[in-house]
């Protein structure tokens, strides 16, 4: 049955040089799909091959179900065949030599805890096919399948065996856009039926947050926050986190004071700003407030961090519009939703509710876009 | 190159619109009257002589008694059939053998992590280029009955046990040893190129290592193994040096050994040699058609066009015991033969009272070297051979870079039928190239017989194939527009070619001539039939010696012949870097 991970200060180092993970640490209940997100390189993958036993740690200890499978300072070091779980690559890594139901039989052929007996194998096969939707193909040899078929029987494969962790290594990267969003309701869909443990890696935050119970941003080899989607995109812990989930909007300023989570933020010429903020930042600290395009209000002065701005671009997109707006010497983006674009060239409000808008720390880091 | 494509060329000048329109059919036809006299012309005559009984020798040129019952006897002679069986047993075998060695030896190199793997890769690759003759006279001087070097030290060691190579299992096994590398090259890119998440999804769903060895791995780079099991099987079918020094003595003939014993009969049986080599070539491209359609059957191994981590298992203490199968391969296949030639070269008499006996350093001298030096014919055979290595190189790059660029580069038609007219001797044993060339000009007078040319020719028949595909090669590497490039600049097709491909292409053209010079300077199969004694080369010497019985001038002159060869493949690797695969096929 599905089981906890737990990851403590795991790393792993290849070769000399930097960790490509660097003390990572979290746990996923039963039952939970935990996602890890994060760019490419920033040791998601990695942390999941550790899990899977397919890549040796360095160092910290990773336990399945209360079991250590992991520990190098131990000497511990438990065989991917020996941990029970399953996994799903991102090449599939369907056996083409194989019909879609011999792919499927194969774990129960040759577990080593296998007590079904041979019927038992057919029954399972087929009540795992019908459960990712391909009951009709058992007997197709699975070249002859679409790409998202496939990946299917992957899924299906590693599903069969009730394993009690599942690990799935950006399984939809490989598909196309409207397929990947369909496979990615469907998985989430067919995950939470059989009440597995899930952890998920991608680096596409839709897929993060239509998955994950809780997503953890990875970014060289460090997690930075794990926290349900909801909170990932309204409290970001970190300003690559707020960046990388979206808020492409980046205003400099320097800290006047702060009290609590609030901060005043002083931006120059354009004034004052109230923003939320996570880290500790005294007044005269360099800070860097990020804000998504949608949250922004044109058209409206607000209670707090009220405007006026002027519209100097506007890129009309069919379901949505993006506004360039400069005030006072500051430039954001704006996403209006809707088809209708309501504002023209020239001055404007807006609003910058002082929820949405985060100061981080300003470390110099350029602005990712 | 005088004559250029017309088709390939934009019209630049009008000044001599009707040379154009001719020139790329008078090109093209150019090309195919070579390659019809070169590869067609003797196939045919072999065909003839193949059903008729009449002796090119005696009856003169051109009389033929077409007779199909004449072939048919020869098929159902008893000892055709027996060489053909034991042909099949000994190739058989050796590709059991061959597959084993080739399969763990590229698992140990592309999977594991033992030690010096780079090493391991590149020195088991050396067996490809030792001369099966070379390899067939160690062998015999290591497991002969009774006074090979292995049973002196098995009787020094009072081991009861004796080799016998002069065997079929002798023939298995060195052909096992030698042509592993074939199975090897096909399976170890394999491998590589395999997707390693369909190994660790096995590992993953609870397979044992072994277990997802034997159900995925291996069943995935089946068409590698086929088609490196059937070239493998090819290659040993058409050697003639390994079973004449091993099968010979032990009077177990082959398709090849019986091919030359029959023309060396008094009279010379030529219809029959023709008849059984007709027999042995049709084996031989049912084979070869049979691996072509495998390798472009669809490949299950490559995937995704994704560049893989290379997987690695970690053996723990094992490595150690993978790293020694390595070096006990390399020792018996490399280390042993050479030992053997070098003792057996410097060595008086290869009689050893005991075991001590061998480092009785007073038995040694140079005395077989000074004796192979004195008999006039071997400086002969070395110049003929350098000779003959010379215009073979020069003749066939020329030849080939010609088909290769109308093949490759130009829309002229008719370049099918060149492709095609190229691509036959891939299917055709060295030794039948040599009994087709004999068909072809002996009963000429005054032709090409008894001179070094007709060598120097069949070994451009023999190795065009080869020496085509390699400059195919390079030519793909060279962007078309590049060439384009020139012509928009106003060059003509001819110093487009001189200007910008001979240039660009110039490592690949040196390779591939060095190349076909190291291959005619080993070749021995095609030799065998159009030597005289003027004419004589390297490889028909160290047989003649190897038959004379002087086991020592046998093993001076194969330590010759290998340092020669050695140190031309030294030039060849250092002009161009991996091109093993090209000398692969020739055997």
């Amino acid at each position: 049955m599905s089981a906890a991970l737990l990851i403590e200060d795991l790393v792993k180092k290849f070769g000399t040089g930097k960790p490509a993970v660097d003390g990572v640490s979290f746990d996923v209940p039963a039952g939970e799909i935990v996602v890890l997100l994060g760019p490419s390189g920033c040791g998601k993958t990695t942390s999941l091959r550790c899990v899977a036993g397919l890549e040796h740690p360095t160092g910290g200890r990773i336990s399945i179900g209360g079991r250590v499978v992991s520990e190098p300072e131990r000497g511990t070091l438990v065989s991917p065949r020996e941990r029970d779980i399953g996994m799903v690559f991102q090449s599939y890594a369907v056996w083409p030599h194989m019909t879609v139901h011999q792919n499927v039989a194969y774990p129960l052929k040759y577990r080593r805890k296998n007590t079904s007996g041979s019927g038992d194998i057919n029954t399972k096969v087929r009540e795992t096919l019908e459960l990712v939707g391909l009951g009709e193909y058992a007997q197709r040899p699975v070249t002859s399948l679409s790409g998202g078929q496939m990946q299917r029987v992957a899924l299906a494969r590693s599903l069969v065996y009730r394993p009690q962790l599942l690990l799935l290594d950006e399984p939809l990267s490989n598909l196309d856009s409207k397929l990947r969003i369909r496979l990615r309701d469907e998985l989430r869909r067919i995950l939470k039926m059989t009440g597995m443990t899930g952890l998920y890696v991608t680096h596409d935050q839709s897929e993060a947050v239509v998955l994950g119970d809780r997503i953890g941003v990875m970014k060289d080899g460090k997690l930075l926050q794990m926290a349900p989607p909801g909170e990932i995109y309204n409290r970001p812990a970190d300003s690559f986190v707020a960046n990388f989930t979206g808020a492409s909007n980046v205003l400099l300023g320097k800290v006047l004071e702060r009290k609590g989570e609030q901060a005043i933020i002083d931006l120059g010429a354009a004034g004052r700003i109230q923003a939320w903020t996570p880290q500790p930042l005294v007044a005269g600290d360099k800070a860097r407030v990020a804000l998504r395009a949608e949250n922004i209000r044109l058209g409206e002065h607000g209670p707090a961090n009220s405007f006026t701005g002027r519209v100097t671009e506007r890129r009309y997109q069919g379901m949505q519009t993006i506004y360039d707006v400069e005030f006072g010497g500051q430039k954001v983006e704006v996403l209006e939703l809707g088809t209708a674009a309501r504002h023209n060239d020239g001055e404007v409000a807006l609003t910058l509710p002082p929820d949405t808008c985060w100061a981080y720390r300003d470390e110099g880091q350029p602005t990712a876009d | 190159m005088t004559a250029t494509s017309a088709a390939a060329l934009p019209a630049t000048t009008d000044a001599a619109p009707a040379a154009r329109r001719w020139a790329a059919p008078l090109w093209v036809s150019a090309l195919l009257i070579i390659l019809t006299f070169l590869v067609i012309y003797p196939l045919l005559m072999l065909f003839f002589g193949a059903i008729s009984d009449s002796n090119p020798v005696i009856d003169g040129f051109g009389k033929f008694n077409p007779s199909l019952t004449h072939f048919i006897a020869v098929l159902g002679n008893e000892n055709v059939r027996l060489a053909f069986f034991n042909a099949l047993v000994a190739c058989g075998g050796g590709t059991i053998l061959a597959v084993v060695i080739g399969l763990a030896f590229s698992w140990i190199v592309v999977r594991t992590n033992t030690p010096f793997k780079g090493f391991i890769a590149g020195a088991s690759m050396i067996p490809l280029f030792v001369p099966p003759l070379v390899a067939g006279v160690a062998w015999s001087i290591l497991g002969s009955p009774k006074t090979g070097l292995l049973n002196t030290a098995l009787k020094w060691m009072g081991i009861d046990f004796r080799f016998d190579f002069y065997s079929m299992s002798g023939l298995i096994l060195v052909f096992g040893f030698y042509y592993a590398p074939y199975v090897y090259m096909f399976t170890a890119s394999a491998l590589r190129n395999m997707d390693p998440s369909l190994e660790e999804a096995s590992e993953v769903a609870g397979a044992s290592a072994f277990t997802t060895l034997f159900t995925v791995t291996f069943p995935l780079i089946a068409p590698a193994i086929l088609a490196g099991s059937l070239l493998s099987f090819v290659v040993m079918l058409g050697i003639y040096g390994v079973p004449a020094a091993l099968g010979a003595p032990a009077n177990i003939s082959v398709l090849t050994t019986y091919i030359f014993k029959l023309t060396a009969w008094s009279p010379p049986l030529y219809n029959t040699a023709a008849a059984v080599a007709i027999l042995l070539m049709m084996v031989t491209a049912i084979l070869v058609w049979a691996q072509q359609r495998v390798l472009s059957g669809r490949s299950f191994a490559t995937v995704a066009g994704k560049a893989f981590r290379p997987r690695s298992l970690n053996l723990g203490p094992w490595r150690w015991l993978t790293f020694s199968l390595a070096l006990a391969y390399l020792f018996v296949v490399v280390v042993l033969p050479t030992v053997a030639l070098v003792i057996a070269a410097f060595r008086r008499f290869l009689f050893f009272k005991d075991f001590r006996a061998v480092f009785d350093m007073k038995a040694y001298s140079w005395v077989h070297f000074n004796s192979i030096f004195d008999n006039p014919l071997t400086m002969t055979s070395i110049w003929n051979t350098m000779k003959v290595g010379v215009i073979t190189a020069v003749i066939g790059g020329v030849l080939a870079f010609a088909i290769g660029y109308t093949i490759n580069r130009t829309q002229v038609a008719g370049r099918k039928s060149i492709d095609l007219l190229s691509t036959i001797p891939v299917a055709i044993p060295g030794l039948v190239v040599g009994v087709a060339y004999l068909w072809a000009w002996i009963g000429l007078p005054g032709g090409l017989y008894g001179t070094i040319w007709i060598l120097a020719l069949a070994f451009v028949a023999r190795f065009i194939p080869d020496t085509v595909k390699a400059l195919s090669t390079s030519f793909m590497q060279i962007h078309k527009e590049l060439e384009e490039a020139a012509w928009i600049c106003g060059r003509g097709l001819l110093s487009t070619i001189g200007t910008i491909m001979v240039p660009l292409a110039r490592p690949g053209i040196v390779a591939s001539m060095t190349l076909l010079f190291v291959l005619a300077v080993r070749e021995l199969g095609s030799s065998l039939f159009l030597y005289t004694s003027d004419t004589t080369v390297m490889a028909v010497l160290l047989l003649d010696y190897y038959e004379g019985g002087n086991i020592g001038k046998t093993a001076a002159f194969s330590l010759v012949q290998t340092v020669i060869l050695g140190v031309l493949l030294g030039i060849t690797y250092w002009l161009s870097r991996g091109s093993a695969e090209s000398t692969a096929r020739a055997g």
